[in-house]
């Protein structure tokens, strides 16, 4: 008998008949760019959130319910990250819903967020105002912001190049901007010496006509903002124009990345930034979530694959913690939410619901990336500029 | 006083102007296909910027293989010769007849591009590549500090454009293709072969492009979109400089990269693109044959 209405209970919760019942599988949507210029970085939010919910689906669920993912392309484009994420919403009913890395994009869908009463967390977004003056009740963040990346290079920089003079060299829209702004601001505190900024448009083709002003503001330390093959360019150019000869090269931890740096080469050498992952990072809870990547998708994963990855045991403690997957009883458990990451325990910060994460500098040496300091969460974080809640 | 003068230009106007040349030579060199293609088969090329591409990953994929650089200039644009003949005889002459010519090779091309594009994508993924250098080291031009590969960048360049004009003023074949292109039925009755003409001007044009794309790669990386980046400019060019004009194209091209690199000192660089946009506005609203006539018109 007993074993009878166990095969009807597993066929039913199969073919979906069951109706709403424990073993209903918990619904993520995931709006991601799967296609176009972030396409890499789509991948590696994919790459974490699948690895972290097979783990979690293989260990019991969540409260006892599997945990589905549903992708949905945004083409890094806020108009169509909107739409998606209203599809996942209204059609797919998803509980709960992740993915934007273009910081456009997660401001746009946290409204759509609020509209339809349900929570999202962006893993990559590094936009300041996310968490900052633009903050939204419905919107976490669990990945470091910029001005956390600024803050951690910053202690370094006042460590190892004391009192430097720095040139800023940023894209000309508004993540180069506030970039260039928050290090600047870093900098200063700690006594550098600002000595000139500019801000070339994005996919400049040739950086040298800039060489001029950098040469004559004769820097210690350049500050860049760049990303992608913009950041391929200015590196090689500058290398051609023997301008990284004592220069220090410094930047946000979007300029140099797994994508670029073969094809940047020697001419990144030396470059130091601020950032809140690392594959090196030495500790057995990292390798253990290394070798797994690694075994499943043949890549290391970076700062975008770990912090998705670290989600999904943030989602899983917050609705244990709740009991449930209502919305104002998650948003609930999530204040102040302390959990474990592979890069270690991070808390949640009900004031701006922005993560708070011990920091990494990293180096790149002989074209890898090694950890050359860390920074305190408490120390990198800033105050909470969030009005809102 | 004087001394203050003397030093700004050694060390603002002149490196700024030197970086313009570089930047006019690499636009002329991707103009000058366009403008043949053009002025010649009076078809407006949208693909020419991922040909340009194909020419860069073709010169990526020999590389890996051991080729060098310097075989590669040569090597290159021989094999885009047949990949533009076919291309044309295949696409372009079977909707160059209707009525509608401009706008049917225009779209054409434009679907071809974007075909292109993701052929990179799937075929080369979506990181950026960096050729090494083929030859490093500096040297002082009047005080001004100039990388060697980008002075072989401009006396190539100029070599090239030398070359075309031979080839297009000075050779029979060059003379068989102007005549072609002012009056297609009388060329023809003339005993031109009008059908290979049109093809082989293509494949000459898509062979430049290739070239460009050769010789740019070591400065500025190869990647699946690294063709909309001369494109506009390049455009831009070829209308100011007067449609088909050789001529036309490098006049235009040194004039508006000059006018992009001295003004951005002056104001923010993001206003070089609206200045030199400005400029075609005007010279199509007063001027619209460009600054030459058209190729075969003179």
């Amino acid at each position: 008998m007993t074993y009878r209405t166990t095969i009807m209970a597993a066929l039913l919760s199969a073919t979906a008949l069951g109706g709403a019942y424990a073993a209903d599988p918990i619904k993520i949507g995931v709006v991601t760019p799967l296609s176009g210029t972030y396409a890499g970085i789509g991948q590696q939010v994919r790459w974490g959130l699948e690895l972290a919910t097979k783990e979690v689906n293989a260990a019991g669920g969540i409260m006892g319910r599997q945990v589905e993912l549903t992708f949905e392309d945004e083409e890094a484009n806020p108009a169509v990250a909107v739409q998606k994420a209203d599809k996942l919403f209204q059609v797919n009913k998803v509980d709960f819903l992740t993915g934007t890395v273009n910081s456009g994009s997660t401001l746009a869908v946290g409204q759509v967020a609020e509209r339809a009463g349900k929570l999202i967390a962006t893993t990559v977004s590094f936009a300041d105002s996310i968490t900052g003056d633009k903050c939204s009740p419905n919107v976490f963040r669990v990945n470091a912001r910029a001005g956390q990346q600024s803050s951690a290079l910053a202690v370094w920089l006042s460590k190892d190049k004391p009192k430097a003079n720095v040139f800023y060299l940023g894209p000309d829209y508004e993540m180069g901007r506030s970039t260039v702004a928050a290090f600047k601001s870093a900098a200063e505190k700690v006594g550098a010496k600002s000595t000139g900024e500019v801000f070339a448009p994005l996919d400049s083709k040739d950086y040298t006509q800039y060489f001029g002003q950098l040469r004559s503001a004769k820097p210690q330390v350049l500050y860049t903002s760049v990303a992608g093959n913009d950041t391929v360019r200015l590196f090689t150019q500058m290398q051609e124009f023997g301008l990284l000869n004592n220069l220090t090269v410094v930047g946000a931890s979007g300029t140099v990345t797994a994508q670029n740096l073969p094809a940047i080469g020697k001419a990144a050498e030396g470059f130091v930034t601020g950032v809140g992952y690392s594959a090196e990072i030495d500790t057995p809870e990292n390798k253990k979530f290394v070798a797994a990547f690694k075994a499943a998708n043949k890549i290391d994963p970076d700062l975008y694959g770990a912090d998705s990855y670290g989600l999904i045991y943030a989602y899983k403690a917050a609705v244990e913690k709740a009991k449930s997957t209502e919305t104002d009883k998650v948003r609930k458990a999530f204040d102040d939410l302390k959990w474990m990451t592979p890069q270690g325990e991070k808390t949640l910060r009900a004031a701006d619901h922005q993560a708070v994460q011990t920091m990494y500098v990293v180096r790149v040496t002989g074209g890898k990336f090694s950890i050359v300091g860390q920074v305190a969460g408490t120390d990198a974080i800033g105050p909470d500029a969030c009005t809102r809640f | 006083m004087m001394t203050a003068a003397i030093e700004y230009f050694q060390f603002v106007l002149a490196p700024q102007i030197l970086i313009g040349l570089v930047l006019g030579v690499a636009v002329i060199l991707v103009a000058l296909g366009l403008t043949i293609i053009f002025g010649l088969l009076d078809v407006i090329n949208m693909s020419h910027g991922e040909f340009y591409a194909l020419g860069a990953f073709i010169a990526l994929a020999l590389a890996s293989i051991g080729l060098p650089f310097w075989l590669l200039l040569l090597l290159v644009p021989l094999v885009m010769i047949p990949v533009g003949y076919i291309v044309e005889r295949g696409l372009i002459q079977r909707v160059f007849h209707s009525g509608e010519r401009h706008v049917t090779t225009l779209l054409l091309t434009f679907g071809l591009g974007l075909v292109m594009e993701d052929a990179f994508r799937l075929v080369f993924g979506p990181n950026p590549h960096k050729p090494e250098t083929p030859i490093s080291g500096a040297i002082d031009v009047l005080g001004v500090f100039l990388p060697l590969y980008r002075l072989f960048l401009i006396l190539g360049g100029a070599a090239v454009v030398i070359l075309v004009a031979l080839v297009v003023y000075r050779t029979r074949l060059g003379a068989m293709v102007r005549a072609a292109a002012f009056d297609r039925n009388m060329a023809a009755s003339l005993g031109v072969p009008v059908q290979h003409v049109y093809a082989g001007a293509f494949a000459f044009g898509i062979a430049l492009a290739g070239l460009a794309g050769v010789m740019l790669a070591p400065l500025y990386s190869v990647f699946p979109t690294m063709g909309r980046d001369f494109i506009l400019m390049a455009f831009t060019v070829v209308i100011v400089g007067g449609m088909g004009s050789i001529a036309g194209v490098v006049v235009a091209g040194l004039l508006l990269t000059q006018v992009q690199a001295i003004s951005s000192l002056y104001i923010s660089p993001v206003w070089s693109d609206p200045i030199v946009f400005g400029i075609m506005v005007i010279m199509l609203m007063v001027r619209p044959q460009g600054l030459f006539g058209r190729l075969g018109h003179g």
